[in-house]
C-alpha cells in the first residue's frame, strides 16, 4: 500500500481553517504535558520540598507492573511525609508515564530530570526501557538512578542503584531444588530479547553444574502466541522441566498448550521465575499446577512475617482492585528502592549526588516485604531474602527459603 | 545438542503421531487467523476501507464474554452475548464517527486506528493491565488417532467453518448480499435504484463487527485475555487481506488461511525467529508479483 501517495492526493482537503483549528489543539495538548502527574506533600518547609521522579509504563504492555510501581511509591512517600519528611522536608512525587515504549519515555524523563529538576529517578520496568532511560538520566541529567525489576544482572554503571532480583539471587536454590523434584533435562524456551539471554546464560551453567543438561535452548518471537512446535519438542525429547522465559502475551497459550498436551500429566516440572500472584492469572489453575519460581516476596508470606503483612494490607487499603502488590511487577523492589535512597539521603544528610550516591552504596533497611535488605558496598545490587514457591490450586505454597540474606553477585 | 528422541520414552510422542498432531495445531491456528481476518475482510471488500479499530473490536469481544462469566454467567452465554455487544458498539461508531471517513481512505485508516488505541487503553484501565484467563466451555482433549486434540480448538475449527460458509452465502446468494454488493460496485447507481447505501454501509459494517466480537469471544480461553489481544492479530490481518487481495469474500479468507497456516507451520521447520519474519517476507514478495492479490479483480 502506498500511503504516501494517498497523503498528497489528500492534501488540498484540508482548508486552513481546519489546519488552524487542528494546531491549536494539539498546541495545547502539547504544552499542558501528556502523562504527568505531580503529588504534592500535604505541608512545607522554608527549604522547598525533596523531589522524587517517577518514571514508570503507567500504559501499554507493562502497564500492569507500571501502575503497582506508581502506587507503592505514592504509598512510601505518603508514609514519609506523614513521619516527618526527610531531613525535615517534606517529599514531592513527580510521576512520568513511559508508556511500554522507549521513545516516549525518553522524553517524559527528560522532562523529569531537566524540568522537574528531581532528585532522584526510581522506574523502569524492562531491561530495554532500563537502557533507553538511564543515559538521561545519570550522564546528561547528573541524577541518581534505582532501577526496581528483577532483571538479567549486569547494570554496574556508576550512579545506577538495582534494588530486584538477579538471576544468581533467582537460580542459585532454585535450579538444584528443579532437578530434584523434576528432573535432570531441562529446556529453556525463551522470549528473543535481552533478558532471557542473560539468564539463560547463567541458568545453563547451574544446570550443569548440578548434574543436569539442556535439552534445547530456543528463542521465539516476544509477542509470538502460538507454540505447537515447542510443545511437540518438549514431549518428544522427554523433558523433565521446562524453565520458561517466555513473556506474556505467549506465556499464557503456551502454558495451555503444554498442559493439553500432558505435559504436567506425565510428571513435567514447570518453573518460570517473573511468576508471581499477577502472573497466576493467565492461566487456569489446573494448567500450572506445580509451577516453580523463586522470587524476594510472595503474598503467602504475610501469614508469618508481620511487616510484609502490614505492607501488603496498607498497599491493598490504598488501592484495592487495581494492579497487584507483588514481587514480579517491580513493587517490592520499588518500596525497598525508595526506602534505602531514604535511608541513605538522612545518612548523608544532604541531596548532593555524590554524597547520596556514597551511602546508598551500603544502606540497609531492617523492614521491607520479604525481610530485610542491604545493598553491597561496590556492586550497585541489593542482598535479600528469596522464596522458592510452587502453584498449587491457584496460590503460591513456600517450599524453600534462604538463608539469611542472598548475595546478588553482581559487577 | 541431542535433539533426538531417548528409546523407551514414557509418552508415545513419535513419527506418524508428532506429525498428525502437527497438522491439527497448524490447521487450528489458521482457522483463529481466518476467524479473526473474516470482518475485517468483509469490511475491506465490502466498504473499501481498512479498519484499523479491527482488533480492539476482537478485544471487546473477549472483554464482553470475560465480564458475562465475571457475572456469574457460563462462559457460552458470554460468547452468544459477545457478537450482539460488539455488533451494537460498532454500529454507534459507524454513525457517530466511521461514515465521515467513507471518501478518503487513508483518513479512515488514522481515524479507526485512534478508535482502536481508545479501546484498548479503556480495556487496559479496566482490567488493570493483567492478563487473566477465561475457561472454555468445553473442557479437555480428545484422542483421535492416537492422538491429543484439544476439545476446545477443536470447536473453533468447526465453527469457523460454520460461520465462513453461512457469511459466504449470505453476501452471495440473498437479496441482501446483492444489495451489499451493488453499494460498493457503483454507488450512485445503487441510491437510484432505491437501495439506502447510507444504511447498506452501516450494516455491512455492523456485521463485521459482530463477526469481530465472535472471533474475540472464541479465542480468549486459548489466548487469554489482555489489552493487546487484538494488536497482536492487526499486522497478521492486515498482510492477509493484502496477501488475498481486496473486494471478494474469499481473498481475505484465504490470505487469513495462507498466513495463519505459514505462522504455526514454520515454526516446526526453521528457527521460530526467523520464521516470523519469513511469513511477512514471503508475503511481500508474493504481493510483489502478484498485487491484486490471490484471488483478485473480480468484485463478486
Amino acid at each position: 500500500m502506498d500511503a504516501g501517495s494517498g497523503y498528497r492526493d489528500a492534501a488540498p482537503m484540508i482548508s486552513r481553517r481546519r489546519f488552524l483549528r487542528s494546531a491549536v489543539w494539539a498546541g495545547g495538548a502539547i504544552t499542558t504535558g501528556i502523562g504527568s502527574w505531580v503529588i504534592r506533600p500535604e505541608w512545607a518547609s522554608a527549604a522547598g520540598p525533596i523531589k522524587v521522579g517517577i518514571a514508570t509504563d503507567l500504559t501499554g504492555a507493562a502497564g500492569y507492573a507500571g501502575n503497582a510501581d506508581a502506587n507503592v511509591a505514592k504509598m512510601v512517600v505518603k508514609d514519609i511525609n506523614n513521619a516527618g519528611g526527610i531531613l525535615g522536608r517534606p517529599v514531592e512525587l513527580f510521576i512520568e508515564d513511559t508508556a511500554s515504549n522507549e521513545s516516549i519515555a525518553v522524553g517524559n524523563v527528560r522532562k523529569l530530570v531537566q524540568r522537574d529538576k528531581v532528585d532522584v529517578v526510581l522506574g523502569g520496568i524492562t531491561s530495554s526501557m532500563r537502557n533507553a532511560i538511564k543515559d538521561v538520566i545519570v550522564t546528561r541529567g547528573k541524577t541518581l538512578y534505582i532501577y526496581p525489576q528483577q532483571y538479567e544482572g549486569r547494570e554496574c554503571t556508576s550512579y545506577i542503584f538495582c534494588s530486584g532480583p538477579t538471576p544468581a539471587q533467582q537460580c542459585d536454590d532454585l535450579i538444584p531444588w528443579l532437578i530434584k523434584n523434576g528432573g535432570k533435562r531441562f529446556a529453556l524456551p525463551s522470549a528473543n530479547y535481552v533478558w532471557p539471554h542473560a539468564t539463560n546464560e547463567y541458568v545453563r551453567k547451574i544446570i550443569e553444574k548440578n548434574g543436569g543438561e539442556v535439552i534445547f535452548e530456543e528463542y521465539y518471537p516476544p509477542d509470538q502466541v502460538e507454540y505447537s512446535a515447542t510443545v511437540n519438542k518438549i514431549m518428544t525429547n522427554n523433558v523433565d522441566v521446562v524453565f520458561n522465559t517466555v513473556i506474556p502475551p505467549g506465556v499464557g497459550p503456551f502454558f495451555k498448550q503444554l498442559y493439553e498436551a500432558g505435559f504436567g500429566k506425565r510428571g513435567g516440572r514447570l518453573s518460570c521465575i517473573y511468576y508471581d500472584e499477577g502472573a497466576l492469572a493467565i492461566n487456569a489453575a489446573h494448567e500450572i499446577e506445580g509451577l516453580a519460581t523463586c522470587l524476594d516476596y510472595f503474598r503467602v508470606l504475610t501469614k508469618e512475617d508481620p511487616v510484609s503483612a502490614r505492607i501488603q494490607a496498607e498497599y491493598d487499603r490504598e488501592f484495592p482492585g487495581g494492579a497487584l502488590f507483588a514481587a514480579g511487577s517491580a513493587a517490592t523492589g520499588m518500596y525497598r528502592g525508595l526506602k534505602l535512597w531514604e535511608a541513605a539521603v538522612k545518612e548523608a544528610g544532604k541531596l548532593d549526588r555524590d554524597a547520596v550516591a556514597g551511602a546508598l552504596d551500603h544502606a540497609k533497611i531492617a523492614e521491607g516485604p520479604g525481610g530485610p535488605a542491604e545493598m553491597v558496598p561496590g556492586k550497585h545490587h541489593c542482598k535479600m531474602k528469596m522464596y522458592t514457591a510452587v502453584a498449587k490450586e491457584g496460590n503460591y505454597e513456600i517450599v524453600g527459603r534462604s538463608e539469611g540474606l542472598v548475595d546478588p553477585k553482581a559487577c | 545438542m541431542g535433539l533426538q528422541a531417548r528409546p523407551g520414552s514414557r509418552a508415545g510422542w513419535h513419527g506418524m503421531e508428532s506429525a498428525l498432531n502437527a497438522i491439527f495445531e497448524v490447521l487450528s491456528f489458521g482457522a483463529i487467523i481466518v476467524l479473526v481476518v473474516l470482518g475485517l475482510g468483509i469490511i475491506a471488500s465490502m466498504m473499501g476501507i481498512f479498519n484499523f479499530a479491527h482488533g480492539e473490536f476482537v478485544l471487546l469481544g473477549a472483554y464482553t464474554t470475560y465480564l458475562v462469566h465475571g457475572a456469574g454467567l457460563p462462559v457460552w452465554a458470554g460468547m452468544l452475548a459477545a457478537p450482539v455487544v460488539v455488533a451494537a458498539c460498532g454500529f454507534v461508531l459507524e454513525r457517530l464517527v466511521i461514515r465521515r471517513f467513507y471518501a478518503a481512505p487513508i483518513a479512515a485508516m488514522l481515524g479507526t486506528y485512534a478508535l482502536g488505541l481508545v479501546i484498548r487503553e479503556s480495556v487496559r484501565g479496566l482490567i488493570g493491565g493483567l492478563y487473566i484467563s477465561v475457561p472454555e466451555p468445553i473442557v479437555g482433549s480428545l484422542i483421535i488417532g492416537g492422538v491429543q486434540v484439544s476439545r476446545w480448538r477443536l470447536a473453533i475449527v468447526i465453527i469457523t467453518t460454520l460461520v465462513m460458509v453461512g457469511s459466504y452465502l449470505l453476501l452471495t446468494r440473498t437479496s441482501f448480499g446483492l444489495r451489499v454488493r451493488a453499494a460498493l460496485e457503483n454507488p450512485s447507481l445503487a441510491r437510484a435504484s432505491g437501495i439506502s447505501t447510507n444504511a447498506i454501509y452501516a450494516i455491512t459494517f455492523t456485521f463485521g463487527a459482530a463477526l469481530a466480537g465472535l472471533a474475540g469471544a472464541l479465542v480468549v480461553p486459548v489466548f487469554s485475555l489482555f489489552a493487546d489481544l487484538g494488536i497482536r492479530f492487526l499486522i497478521q490481518g492486515f498482510v492477509a487481506v493484502m496477501l488475498g487481495g481486496v473486494g471478494t469474500f474469499e481473498g481475505p479468507v484465504a490470505g487469513g488461511a495462507v498466513i495463519g497456516v505459514m505462522s504455526a507451520a514454520l515454526p516446526w521447520a526453521v528457527a521460530p525467529v526467523l520464521a516470523d519474519v519469513l511469513v511477512f517476507v514471503l508475503a511481500i514478495v508474493f504481493v510483489k508479483f502478484r498485487p491484486g492479490g490471490l484471488i483478485a479483480g473480480r468484485r463478486f
